[in-house]
């Protein structure tokens, strides 16, 4: 046996650990998951090497894509800052500030996917390391520093300070100083939210009611936005957000932006503008005090997951009767077993229960019905797009809910074993899980169906309905059959309505999320031209004949993939056990 | 045979310190309490481990044993009590404790991205160990847990077997004074559990102390020598086995506080203590079901 005689050479255990120790070792941690989760995967077969290759094209096309999207508000912001400076609109300045530190919060919240897509470790798990709560605190702070929204927040303050002292170079020095500090302001403001957010969203109840205040205001800005300024009045909708960004400015002084602008533009009046920095100082110390307020919680210990029902659990379980369960089965769509088999009722039984509480997503289907009434009640939009409206409007509610159709297994994770081991069809479980979708495609595209017919003032052919009804027959076939393939290829565990998600993934793979938005808008492509045609040789039935050998073809696809359920699921079935059953 | 890293030279001056040292109780807890919303999950539990022993906590699944190990690691915040730890308040010195702790968690609390070899250089280095020493521990404990062959894989590709002695490995790389190990053979193949438990034996003998979870009362029986059960988040026995036969004899069900063992205390085995005392409801009564009362369809 192996004896472990290791080194004697730790003097005095009780020496404190250098701070430089732990902190280079956080670092190299991080440097090495950056480097094994980038060159060390190893493809087994062709199929991985060809979606390695993919994967790698994809990023070569998008990166520079998003890049180029960025440099924009960068040099937008050199810009602004040298044209107020120069100008002789220094009070534009404070807007500027305003408009970097929205745009800071803009890229965090919408860089949260693609920090969610990359390897990492979860941050809260170096607890249980012999740490003292102050290094805790630095090492959070410094760790996601190389995330979108630092790097675009702090190239644009950078590049509005070079563009304050090409302007003014007695005030180069003082920007930059203050551009720091409120950079810094910055970072502590999106941790503080980002941690806070993190232990609100812990809760359901409270991500359902955080879901619905998302959906009401978007809904809100849909509606404001149309009846205040009809459509092609450009105009009038731009002096609106001006006058706002006008009417905002005094109180802007009051907050961070303010305090760093005034902080330059009085550097002239050394106690005025110490004064300015000082309150700027004070901010980011009152958000970076925020966040620690919530780390220490972290730190000591703290529960944040919802568990299971502890009233049930601390009472003497009852011997036989399973409530529950037979409570569960009754609410189940009563009539699933009855038409179906057993297992097609089961899986439907099982996948209604984990619907039904899942408030989040229910919420959620809410939302697109929500703008679609909204624009079907504005007279202006809906007759001005008649033609091509119900389409539209019919793509855009389906958006949502086509994704989950190409991971139909994830939310099962371990329980996914449970159709390999048991002796059934696999076919019948992906019909169940493509029934409970197709419900799901059908109830949120009827109700968006009802809305436009009810509230668009604009009168909707026949024609045009049954064309549409053709396309989207066509699309949720091809969907089916599609993301039936991938749901068995690249399945991917996710727990619904759970904003962090186990292996800090998202809930599809993003292949898979490309091609949900390929097939919807190339189908949404194919409309125009026959649109178009229709109209212009006066042939309202044109769409209807053309979409529907489409449908059909969909359809039959659909059926293939289905038949040959049982032959993909054995092909795949490693694949699908290291996704699914290692969750 | 070459002296391992967890023992202390023998001595006339060690003895003396183990001596002292031992008198402190390696974990104390006061009145510690857990609340999740409504639900106690651990309720005023007063748990006193000495220095030196191997020390098994058990208890039915649900009952409070990962929650009091939680705690006791500073994982989780009790909602009110004390942990002492080797005579010092958690609450207060929480670094310096887990500096003399090891820990394999419940859920072992890998890196998945990184090599077996990678894992443990950084919680060597998290730990305070120098560089040198760092890679000399690692580079033993990987041929110790047999997992030497096995550098280039990354943890996320391992075994459940291998990824047990990995955390293990992790737990001990620092030379703990108390080693908490929850469920740690679970997955472990039966020579690596062989070699784990001779490894834990020989730490008990240099004077660490474990503490111990496990499903498997025949290892308990094996290797602890003091055991407390944990029952619906109480504790309702705690003592050297033979206590706790002693008292499960003279009371026949749960609540007991060991006591003395008469020497003609029956030897029967810690399943049947086991099941004595946690099978049986809050007044008392038989809990467990027979299988003629149930599962009759069962060939």
């Amino acid at each position: 046996m192996v004896e472990l005689t290791g080194s004697q050479s730790l003097p005095d255990s009780m020496s404190p650990i250098p701070a430089s120790t732990q902190l280079l070792a956080v670092a190299w941690l991080r440097w090495r998951i950056f480097v094994n989760s980038t060159f060390r995967r190893q493809p087994k077969n062709k199929r991985q090497i060809a979606g390695l290759v993919f994967a790698i094209l994809l990023r070569i096309v998008v990166w520079p894509i998003l890049a180029l999207m960025m440099v924009g508000p960068i040099v937008g912001s050199g810009f602004l800052a040298w044209l107020a400076i120069s100008e002789g609109r220094p009070q534009g300045l404070a807007g500027l500030l305003l408009g970097i530190a929205l745009l800071w919060q803009f890229v965090s919240i919408n860089g949260l996917s693609i920090a969610a897509s990359i390897h990492s470790f979860d941050p809260a798990s170096l607890v249980r390391f012999p740490l003292r709560f102050g290094r805790y605190f630095v090492l959070r702070s410094l760790l996601g520093l190389l995330t979108a929204s630092t790097i675009v927040g702090s190239l644009a303050l950078l590049a509005a300070a070079l563009g304050i002292g090409i302007a003014d170079a007695s005030l180069a020095l003082p920007a930059l100083v203050a551009m720091a500090v409120y950079a810094l302001m910055n970072i502590y403001l999106t941790r503080m939210i980002g941690a806070w957010m993190d232990r609100w969203l812990a809760n359901r109840r409270f991500r359902e009611i955080f879901s619905m205040i998302m959906a009401l205001s978007f809904a809100a800005i849909q509606f404001m936005n149309l009846q205040r300024a009809p459509m092609r009045a450009h105009g009038a909708r731009s002096g609106l957000f001006l006058s706002a960004m006008h009417s905002s400015g005094p109180y802007v002084y009051w907050l961070p932006p303010g305090f760093a602008a005034q902080a330059i533009l009085l550097a002239k009046h050394p106690l005025a503008a110490f004064g300015q920095f000082a309150a700027l100082l004070a901010s980011t110390a009152l958000f970076a005090a925020v966040f620690a307020i919530r780390l220490k919680k972290q730190f000591l210990g703290e529960y944040l997951s919802e568990g299971v029902s502890r009233r049930v659990s601390q009472q003497a379980a009852p011997r036989v009767r399973m409530p529950a369960l037979e409570a569960a089965a009754q609410s189940a769509p009563a009539a699933a077993g009855a038409v179906f088999s057993s297992t097609v009722a089961a899986c439907l039984r099982k996948d209604w229960i984990v619907l039904r509480s899942n408030g989040t997503q229910l919420i959620g289907m809410m939302t697109p019905l929500l703008l679609v009434a909204i624009f079907s009640m504005n007279r202006a939009f809906s007759s001005s797009f008649s033609g091509y409206f119900l389409p539209a409007a019919i793509a855009y509610t389906l958006l949502g809910v086509l994704g989950p159709l190409y991971n139909v297994f994830g939310a099962d994770g371990r329980g996914a074993q449970l159709y390999l081991l048991a002796p059934i069809r696999m076919r019948d479980v992906v019909v169940a899980k493509n029934l409970m979708s197709l419900a799901m495609v059908v109830a949120e595209s009827g109700v968006a169906w009802i809305i436009i017919c009810v509230f668009s003032r604009a009168r909707i052919p026949v024609s045009a309905q049954v064309s549409t009804a053709l396309w989207t027959v066509f699309v949720v076939a091809l969907n089916l059959a599609i993301g039936n393939l991938r749901s068995i290829q690249a399945p991917r565990y996710f727990v619904p309505g759970q904003s962090r998600q186990p292996r800090g993934g998202t809930p599809t793979n993003r292949t898979s999320g490309l091609l949900v938005l390929g097939v919807l808008f190339g189908s949404m492509l194919l409309q125009i031209p026959v649109a178009m045609a229709s109209s212009y040789f006066e042939l309202p039935w044109l769409g209807a004949w053309v979409f529907l050998p489409f449908a059909a073809a969909a359809v039959f696809a659909y059926a293939f993939v289905l038949r040959n359920v049982e032959h993909l699921i054995l092909e795949h079935r490693d694949v699908f056990a290291e996704e699914l059953c290692k969750a | 045979m070459a002296e391992t890293f967890f023992e202390k030279p023998p001595g006339r001056v060690y003895r003396g310190f183990k001596q002292a040292f031992m008198m402190t109780p390696a974990i104390d807890t006061t009145t510690l309490t857990r609340r999740f919303g409504d639900f106690t999950a651990v309720d005023n539990v007063n748990l006193r481990v000495d220095a030196g022993q191997f020390f098994g906590f058990l208890g039915p699944n649900g009952a409070g044993k990962s929650t009091t190990i939680k705690m006791l690691t500073g994982l989780l915040a009790p909602t009110s009590g004390s942990i002492r730890i080797l005579g010092e308040d958690f609450e207060v010195r929480s670094a310096e404790i887990k500096r003399q702790i090891g820990v394999v968690p419940e859920g072992m609390a890998l890196f998945g991205r990184l090599t077996a070899g990678e894992y443990l250089q950084f919680v060597g280095r998290m730990y305070g160990l120098d560089r040198v020493t760092t890679l000399n521990r690692t580079r033993e404990l990987l041929e110790f847990m047999q997992l030497a062959d096995e550098q280039k894989k990354l943890i996320t590709d391992f075994s459940h077997g291998m990824q047990k002695k990995l955390a293990m490995a992790a737990a001990v790389i620092h030379g703990p004074k108390v080693l908490f190990l929850d469920e740690p053979f679970e997955g472990v193949d039966a020579v690596a559990a062989g070699t784990l438990k001779a490894m834990l034996q020989r730490m008990i003998a240099r004077g660490a102390t474990i503490f111990l979870t496990s499903h498997v009362l025949e290892i308990v029986e094996r290797l602890c020598t003091h055991i407390a059960i944990i029952h619906r988040g109480r504790l309702v026995a705690q003592g050297a086995l033979d206590e706790l036969r002693a008292g499960a004899r003279r009371t026949g069900q749960a609540g007991i506080e060991a006591g003395a063992a008469p020497p003609e205390a029956e030897k029967r085995s810690l399943e049947q203590i086991f099941l004595e005392i946690v099978g049986t409801d809050r007044e008392g009564n038989p809990g467990a079901v027979t299988p003629e009362q149930e599962l009759s369809w069962l060939s």
